[in-house]
């Protein structure tokens, strides 16, 4: 081992100690944590609360609550983050076809009869996580991640020819993602915009009715739950996420020679 | 010592644990996929910190996932919520961090892949020269 290796090691060592007594000194507190701190309790106190219209959410679920109502525009920014990132991983490839023509060999005949079962019913379990994501724990990031699930096993099992034989190309995907981008960029003006024309106050990401701002979405509809904007908002995150990083995915799985052709010779 | 103490502790350590384990790799690993996977474990271990920063253990009970689960509403109900629940706002935070994380992987492995094609290699030192 060289001496500068030994430092390294040696330094980290001490990095890890020292931020782990400075925590423990001032840090964490008492383990494990008798009380969450107050705005923790005002959260979980305004997420579903008769009592306190104004101020409170529309779902039973906290974490949805707080990521697309009372933090709305935080997780608006985080997503564009997230669509600029996949943007620029398709930029790399830019020019690269993709074509679904050729041979494909895939996998056994048992893997294929299983993986066709397994891909209704996945988006089916990514749908109700989704759609329900304002009632128990779940929502638009985490059906999107479990519907992509589908794009790798049909890439793994099928080929990727059979994911563009299936009609998903590569422009139709990036219509999926931008319709979803559009979605909650409009849930979250959509009360504005009804506002200016009936005349009355609104705000961005206003989900229900607040002082001096009387629209809202529908909380309740014959004694179902709706989660006003929650809903829309977990619905079209969940095709936003399910078509970027499918679109990645199958980006990835491209034939090296074609893409080296493209990115490197030209 | 009680369990959820010990536990605690476990979790705590480990937690460190894998934060050594992960500067280690971005420091003193030259390859860079294996900076990549060192990058992950960093954020994988603060996204577990931040959740482990807003649990709690009630002093009567156990600890409750934060959704609401009456179907009726009243002032009872609500405190037993407010008590009981874990914070929300790390796991709220943790949970953009993880997919915004995701595509932020994706986008440097797709810079190590073209950079691989460029040069030939994910070696930083082979890269130097």
């Amino acid at each position: 081992m060289k001496a500068s290796e030994v430092f390294v090691l040696i330094s980290i060592i001490v990095f890890i100690f020292s931020l782990a007594y400075i925590t423990s000194l001032g840090g964490l507190g008492q383990l494990p944590p008798v009380n969450v701190r107050v705005l923790a309790q005002r959260y979980l106190e305004l997420t579903w609360n008769p009592l306190k219209p104004f101020m409170s959410s529309s779902g039973y679920e906290s974490v949805t609550a707080i990521v697309w109502d009372f933090r709305g525009l935080d997780t608006f920014f985080e997503t564009a983050v997230f669509y600029g990132a996949i943007i620029a991983a398709i930029a790399i490839y830019r020019g690269v076809k993709i074509t679904g023509k050729g041979k494909t060999i895939g996998m056994s005949p048992i893997a294929r009869t299983i993986t066709r079962l397994s891909i209704v019913l996945i988006p089916t379990v990514a749908a109700s996580i989704a759609l329900h994501g304002h009632l128990t724990p779940g929502g638009g990031f985490q059906a999107g991640s479990v519907a992509t699930v589908v794009a790798v096993l049909i890439i793994m099992v099928f080929g990727r020819k059979a994911i563009i034989r299936k009609g998903l190309t590569k422009s139709r995907i990036l219509l999926l993602r931008s319709l979803g981008l559009l979605g909650i960029g409009f849930t979250a003006v959509a009360l504005l915009l009804a506002a200016i024309a009936l005349g009355v106050n609104a705000y961005i990401f206003q989900n229900q009715p607040k002082p001096f701002a009387p629209l809202g979405f529908p909380k309740i509809y014959d004694g179902m739950i709706l989660g006003g904007s929650l809903l829309l908002f977990n619905f079209f995150e969940f095709i936003a996420v399910t078509a970027g990083f499918t679109l990645v995915l199958l980006l990835l799985s491209l034939d090296e020679k074609d893409v080296r052709r493209v990115v490197v010779e030209k | 010592m009680n369990l959820s103490l010990m536990t605690a502790y476990v979790v705590v350590i480990s937690l460190y644990v894998n934060l050594g384990i992960a500067l280690y790799g971005i420091f003193a690993r030259p390859s860079l996929v294996k900076k990549l996977l060192a990058i992950t474990i960093l954020s994988d271990t603060a996204n577990a910190f931040a959740v482990l920063v807003g649990y709690r253990w009630p002093k009567t009970g156990t600890p409750k996932p934060p959704v609401y689960t009456n179907s009726t509403f009243n002032n009872q109900t609500l405190h037993y919520y407010v008590t009981h629940a874990v914070d929300p706002l790390p796991q709220a935070l943790v949970l953009t961090a993880i997919v915004i994380g995701l595509a932020v992987t994706i986008f440097i492995a797709f810079i190590i892949i073209q950079y691989y094609r460029l040069h030939g290699t994910v070696d930083v030192r082979k890269a130097r020269r």
